[in-house]
């Protein structure tokens, strides 16, 4: 198991797994045990550079586009209803393909149609994101966000950085009330 | 302050002056046209009801720690005092829960909320309405949990279109699959309402028979009962001194709350068999002294001839679509051992469940090897014995009476025998 951090906390990948090249991050959450809508999770990556935005809407890695043009990020499919163990939803990061002008790879959670199901993250229960060493299969870390998650519709779970040669990955927690277009327009995605 | 539908936050951020442990919850829900049953589960750290003692609501007011009991703030529908430095280590959960009964829907409500008191004002409250909802019959509105060593609070608002039995089973509990699915928990949990309007001394046992049904899962079973008393010489005593009428009285709440009909059926036998009128709750005060011109006049009081009245009762209850209860009591002195058996054995494949009790005798014979012989179809037959009737408390009672029931109905259905 891997170093489990709090909302903010941050960790030098490099340092704590030198082998690490090539990334699994792992999204999760249970799926309601309740009557009403499912809960429809989605993942997505937005691949920014220094300035926090994308450079054009291909570096957006969502259910619709789950590849970069550069095969560095790739999104491996939606899971409709969070049903299953192990991870919901995960993408693979090869971190020596990421492009140099890409300053950080951001993580996020959106719940789709939200607004109309009345949904928010307070009745996601168990939310995580996990980052794991494609190569060894090992859990480098780990940050659970159940707490940090609350009447948010859509959330920044973690993000890879670049930070003086080496990769890091912080634990965000960050939530936003607009969902998915909320977060892509922070992002410089137009919609 | 304003809580929103899954919000998650400390208490502390709610309670601002004074401890956070300390408070009052109180729920109110409007315009449903319809009753609705609010209670608080104690669980544990796996969210389940481990201790059924923790299932604070009506039947039920108060934790033994006494950190969760009833109490309704003025003005509110239902409340909860919480003390929440009293309760178990193993209490992780408080969740307080609504639910309805009948045709309504959680989406049918106009208005509702649940708020939190403490030092005599309001400090936080949770608002809802039926938009928030959809076709919910019972409802988790919130959850004060433990987490990192403080307590929290979230506004959850999500239930489950089955109502009371499904919300029970999502907390562990497993609720016996109905017979006739028109049954409604709500009507079995007013148990303890149709008694204080028509027989407001038995109250006090309606509420431990609850207690015992809730403990066997048997809240929603539908089922008849049938009490067969020996009336063999050897029970003079217990029927002359009132022990007897005693029985008819601790019988009648489980047989209320379990019955069709709301009545106990009744046999006495001694070397002849009489079928007595059903015992009610309109009788029951006197029905020993007054039923079918009383005991004295049964003309009973000499041998014991169990065969006949398990024959009778197997007449009564053979084309019974409802699983049956029968409460055999007993003093002992059985001899007719080859015949019972035989006919209890023919007996397992119908919906009958015997549950002898034997008082105050010995020489149980048959009836006490029935509990643990395995030759027949399914296991129809429970046993066990008191010095006297009073010698357990009637909660013991109750527990003793319903401990093999469940077992029998779960392998009845397998079987086939019940629907």
């Amino acid at each position: 198991m891997g170093i489990s951090l709090n909302k903010g906390g941050n960790i030098s990948l490099s340092k704590t797994d030198p082998s690490l090249k090539n990334v699994i991050v792992g999204l999760g959450w249970d799926a309601r045990p309740t009557d009403g809508a499912d809960f429809d999770l989605d993942a997505s990556a937005f691949m920014v550079k220094e300035d926090g935005k994308v450079r054009s809407d291909s570096d957006f890695i969502f259910y619709n586009q789950t590849k970069s043009v550069c095969g560095s990020v790739e999104h491996t499919g939606d899971n409709r209803t969070g049903a299953g163990d192990g991870d919901d939803e995960s993408l693979i990061v090869l971190l020596d393909k990421v492009p140099t002008d890409i300053q950080r790879v951001i993580f996020t959670v959106t719940i789709h149609d939200a607004d109309a199901r009345k949904q928010n993250f307070g009745q996601v229960s168990h939310a995580y994101v996990r980052i794991l060493n494609k190569d060894s299969g090992n859990e480098v870390a780990r940050y659970d966000l159940s707490e940090d998650a609350s009447i948010e519709t859509a959330m920044i779970f973690g993000e890879i950085y670049r930070h003086s040669g080496e990769w890091k990955f912080r634990a965000v927690g960050q939530g936003y009330s607009g969902g998915l277009a909320a977060l892509a327009r922070q992002h410089g995605i137009n919609i | 302050m304003e809580i929103a539908k899954g919000q998650r936050l400390p208490l502390s951020a709610l309670i601002t002056d004074g401890p956070a442990s300390d408070f009052q919850v109180g729920l109110q829900i409007s315009g449903m046209g319809a009753a609705v049953d609010f209670a608080c589960f104690g669980l544990d750290a796996q969210q389940k009801l481990s201790d059924e003692r923790y299932m604070i609501f009506y039947n039920q007011a108060k934790s033994p720690c006494g950190g969760i009991e009833l109490s309704a703030p003025a003005g509110d529908n239902a409340g909860f005092l919480c003390r929440l430095d009293r309760l178990p280590a193993s209490i992780d959960h408080l969740v307080f829960t609504a639910a309805v009964d009948g045709s309504a829907l959680m989406r049918q409500l106009q208005s509702g909320y649940l708020r939190f008191l403490a030092a005599g004002r309001e400090h936080a409250r949770f608002a809802f309405t039926g938009a928030d909802f959809q076709d919910e019959k019972a409802l988790m509105l919130g959850d004060i949990y433990r987490k990192d060593g403080t307590w929290r609070f979230s506004a959850s608002g999500q239930g489950f279109n089955g109502g009371l039995a499904a919300l029970v089973k999502h907390f562990g509990g497993e609720v016996a699959d109905e017979a006739p699915s028109s049954a409604s928990p709500t009507s079995k949990l007013s148990l303890e309402k149709k008694i204080a309007a028509t027989a407001p001394k038995l109250v006090d046992l309606a509420k431990k028979v609850s207690v015992s049904l809730e403990k066997h899962r048997l809240t929603e079973t539908i089922a008849r009962v049938g009490l067969v008393l020996d009336a063999s010489g050897s029970m003079y005593a217990q029927y002359d001194k009132g022990k007897v009428q005693e029985v008819i009285e601790r019988l009648l709440p489980l047989a209320v709350h379990f019955d069709d009909d709301g009545e106990l059926d009744v046999w006495a036998f001694s070397q002849r068999v009489l079928a007595l009128p059903a015992a009610t709750m309109g009788n029951y005060s006197d029905y020993i002294k007054e039923a079918d011109y009383g005991w004295r006049n049964w003309g009973m009081m000499s041998t014991n001839n169990e065969p006949a009245v398990i024959e009778n009762v197997i007449q009564q209850y053979r084309e019974s679509v409802l699983p049956v209860l029968v409460i055999f009591i007993s003093d002992g002195g059985v001899s007719k051992n080859k015949e019972i058996q035989r006919l209890l054995t023919d007996a397992a494949r119908l919906p009958i469940f015997w549950q002898f009790v034997g008082i105050g005798g010995r020489n149980y014979g048959v009836l006490e090897k029935l509990d643990t012989m395995t030759d027949r179809l399914v296991d129809n037959c429970g046993f066990f014995a008191l010095d006297d009737l009073h010698s357990v408390s009637e909660q013991a009672l109750y527990d003793r009476l319903l401990s093999e029931f469940p077992l029998w109905l779960k392998e009845a259905r397998q079987k086939g025998i019940l629907r």
